[in-house]
């Protein structure tokens, strides 16, 4: 497992809590309360919902704060410990605000080999900051994950919601170009 | 019922029994960290691998139901390896920082290396760190380094208490026992999960660093603290007194039993023995006059209360009992009452606070044996002996334990009680205001400085044992009536606790029957007919 990654580190979560935006109440819409509702009619115990409606919560409040778990625990009648272990479980929930666009290199056998160490040194470069951090604009997070079943096109990323496939730096240079 | 055979020996056991417990039948332990009898199966540790015949590979045995015909094996060679192979992984972050851990000496990683571990331990790699020190809550310390991860603490939070503080958060050898973020482990039953961590990640707050586990002596008893009767352990130490400032009950530990407590018992009980060792200890008899109080020889006091009860008319002599008191304490108050005609006679004072009360174990009524003072006519509320007392009706009244004074009766209706009477005795273990305003002041032992039985709620009839010695020269209050009997014409035949409990059951219907060794570790209920 990597360091420093902001989904895995729950101790530093902790610290943060406190600085999760006060503006944003976290509650669903009545029509995403809906959407929860038919989510945990779909599993014989309610709680088989509890992954895609921590995705929903992700997209609707932009990461998982501790008041999101929180309020999740009570649309499913858990406690909120139960819904932190979930969360702390899985990568690919935030916890804690991610930038405008997220950068994530596979570092996995086959990137490996085909050269995503190199790839990795370059976006450290170019954004100046580790795996794990996002940069101070807010403008990217950069992670470096495991196997995204791409490996006949490695190295490769997922940027944002794309697969980038066959990295080279000249393309991570153009990628970054298109982030804003 | 299935028919099996654990280890060769044959075993009939009912259906839905695991192997653990059918193999615990005929005697053969399997180890295990994450199985408890009172919780859900987790399978978390993996230490239970028994063989089963026509199984290919060892299996659970705490996830496996005991079958009709199962041939099971607990110690082949393949499960003996798998067993160390286990233990190797449960060891492999571990801190071994026993010489400072306060679970050495009663440490299942402990017990169990050196039972089926015994390996050259092969990591090279730096250990995972993790927090130590943690204090989750007023009565439990966290070290997550030590923790195996076997999930009892949660699955206790969760199932037994369900108020699910705990969990296991992140993943891999990252996984840790922790809180959510912010909140506290801070239930009525929080130290359960102290006892139920097989290893030194949960420690009691309280009692840790106080003294090693092995120097400790240990009596089984019963919990004071409410009408439940919880049964407990009382853990004592006498052979270190040094590293505890002279505290002597070191802790005390739930005692199984499965007709009242199971394996729980709640913190206000596990943590309501301090007036035990308390300063305010009633040490020696004491008299006092005119606003200054002295110490007095058992003798004196003895005579003094003997005399008066021989010289004073019915009418005017009025006893407050406690249902603190044990049912040999309180039938030996009853004879004396009935020997003199006492007729102004109480035991309950009503509290100033009510007490809490839940649905499960805790009871509002924080006396162990309000069913015994009940059953032995002692039940009564205080009241109207305090109102006789304001009548100017009282020339003695002698309080057993009560605070008076902070309890629910209207405090000046009890400090003119106690300025009208001529002789106010008290007994009890520790000081109060109402012993404050005592004329004749005769300490009682603690109930881990005596044995008896209390009743509970319930109607059962249990045992309690001595652990320490009285502190100073209080005596059990049986003892102190017995002496009180003697001069009063009663030849005292009781020289011990169980010689009154002989005499209750001969006379009294609802304890007709009972004995002693028939309530043995477990207690016994009524006679039938007393069970309500």
């Amino acid at each position: 497992m990597s360091h420093g990654q902001p989904s895995t580190s729950n101790r530093a979560s902790a610290v943060r809590a406190g600085l999760s935006d006060p503006a944003t109440t976290i509650s669903f819409s009545e029509a995403q309360l809906g959407e929860v509702r038919r989510l945990q009619s779909l599993y014989p115990d309610a709680r088989g919902a509890l992954l895609p409606v921590l995705h929903m919560a992700q997209e609707t409040f932009g990461y998982i704060s501790l008041e999101a778990e929180e309020y999740v625990a009570t649309l499913f009648d858990l406690s909120p410990a139960h819904v932190h272990e979930v969360v702390t479980f899985y990568t690919l929930y935030f916890r804690e605000r991610p930038g405008r666009h997220v950068v994530a290199v596979c570092h996995n056998l086959s990137c490996h080999l085909a050269g995503a160490p190199g790839i990795i040194a370059h976006l450290k470069d170019k954004l100046g900051i580790d795996p794990g951090a996002t940069t101070e604009d807010g403008r990217v997070t950069f992670l470096t994950v495991e196997c995204l079943c791409a490996c006949e096109a490695a190295p490769m990323a997922q940027v944002d919601d794309r697969y980038e496939l066959n990295l080279t730096p000249e393309k991570i240079d153009r990628l970054l170009e298109g982030l804003r | 019922m299935p028919k099996l055979t654990v280890n060769g020996k044959g075993v009939e056991v009912p259906a839905g029994t695991n192997l653990i417990e059918a193999a615990r039948t005929v005697g053969v332990e399997v180890p295990h960290y994450c199985y408890h009898p009172g919780l859900s199966i987790a399978g978390q540790c993996r230490l239970c691998m028994v063989d089963i015949e026509k199984t290919p590979r060892p299996s659970i045995a705490c996830n496996t139901v005991a079958a009709d015909g199962m041939v099971v094996q607990t110690e082949t060679e393949r499960v003996r390896e798998t067993r160390k192979s286990m233990m190797e992984f449960h060891l492999i972050n571990h801190p071994l920082d026993c010489p400072v851990c306060d679970q050495a000496g009663e440490c299942w990683l402990q017990i169990y290396y050196m039972k089926h571990g015994l390996y050259d331990p092969r990591m090279k790699d730096e250990k995972v760190h993790k927090p130590k020190a943690v204090p989750l809550g007023p009565h439990v310390i966290l070290d997550a380094e030590r923790c195996i991860l076997c999930s009892r603490c949660v699955r206790f939070c969760d199932e037994i208490t369900h108020t699910g503080e705990l969990g296991i958060f992140e993943r891999g050898d990252h996984s840790e026992i922790g809180l959510f973020p912010g909140r506290e482990l801070d239930n009525k039953y929080s130290a359960n999960v102290v006892d139920i961590c097989p290893v030194g990640a949960l420690t009691d707050r309280d009692f840790r660093f106080q003294v090693r586990v092995w120097y400790l002596d240990t009596a089984k008893s019963i919990c004071p603290g409410c009408a439940r009767g919880c049964n407990i352990e009382v853990h004592v130490n006498r052979r270190r007194p040094h590293h505890a400032e002279g505290r002597r009950v070191a802790r005390l530990k739930p005692r199984f039993n499965a007709e009242v407590n199971k394996w729980w018992l709640c913190d206000a009980g596990r943590y309501g023995f301090g007036f035990v060792d308390a300063a305010e200890r009633l040490l020696m008899p004491a008299r006092r006059q005119g606003g200054t109080s002295t110490e007095a020889t058992w003798d004196e006091a003895i005579a003094a209360v003997a005399g008066a009860l021989r010289r004073l008319t019915p009418d005017q002599m009025g006893i407050i009992a406690s249902p603190k008191m044990s049912n040999e304490d309180l039938f030996a108050l009853r004879r004396l009452i009935d020997l003199c005609g006492v007729r102004h006679v109480a035991g309950q004072v009503p509290p100033r606070v009510p007490g809490d009360e839940d649905d499960f174990l805790i009871r509002a009524d924080k006396n162990p044996n309000s069913r015994g003072a009940e059953l032995l006519g002692l039940g009564g509320d205080a009241r109207t002996v305090i109102e006789a007392a304001g009548r100017r009706r009282l020339k003695l009244l002698w309080i057993f334990g009560h605070d008076l004074l902070a309890s629910a009766l209207p405090e000046p209706d009890v400090l003119e009680a106690l300025r009208v009477v001529d002789t106010v005795v008290f007994t009890g273990s520790n000081a109060n205001w109402t012993s404050a305003h005592s004329h004749w002041v005769l300490p009682a032992a603690a109930w881990v400085e005596r044995e008896g039985t209390y009743t509970s709620f319930e109607g059962r009839v249990q045992r309690f044992r001595q652990a320490i010695e009285p502190l100073g020269q209080s005596l059990a209050e049986w003892e102190i009536v017995t002496r009180i009997l003697a001069p009063l014409g009663e030849a005292p035949s009781a020289t011990r606790a169980e010689h009154w409990f002989r005499q209750l059951a001969a006379s009294v219907p609802a304890f007709a029957g009972l004995s002693y060794q028939l309530i043995g570790d477990s207690g016994r209920p009524l006679a039938e007919a007393a069970r309500t």
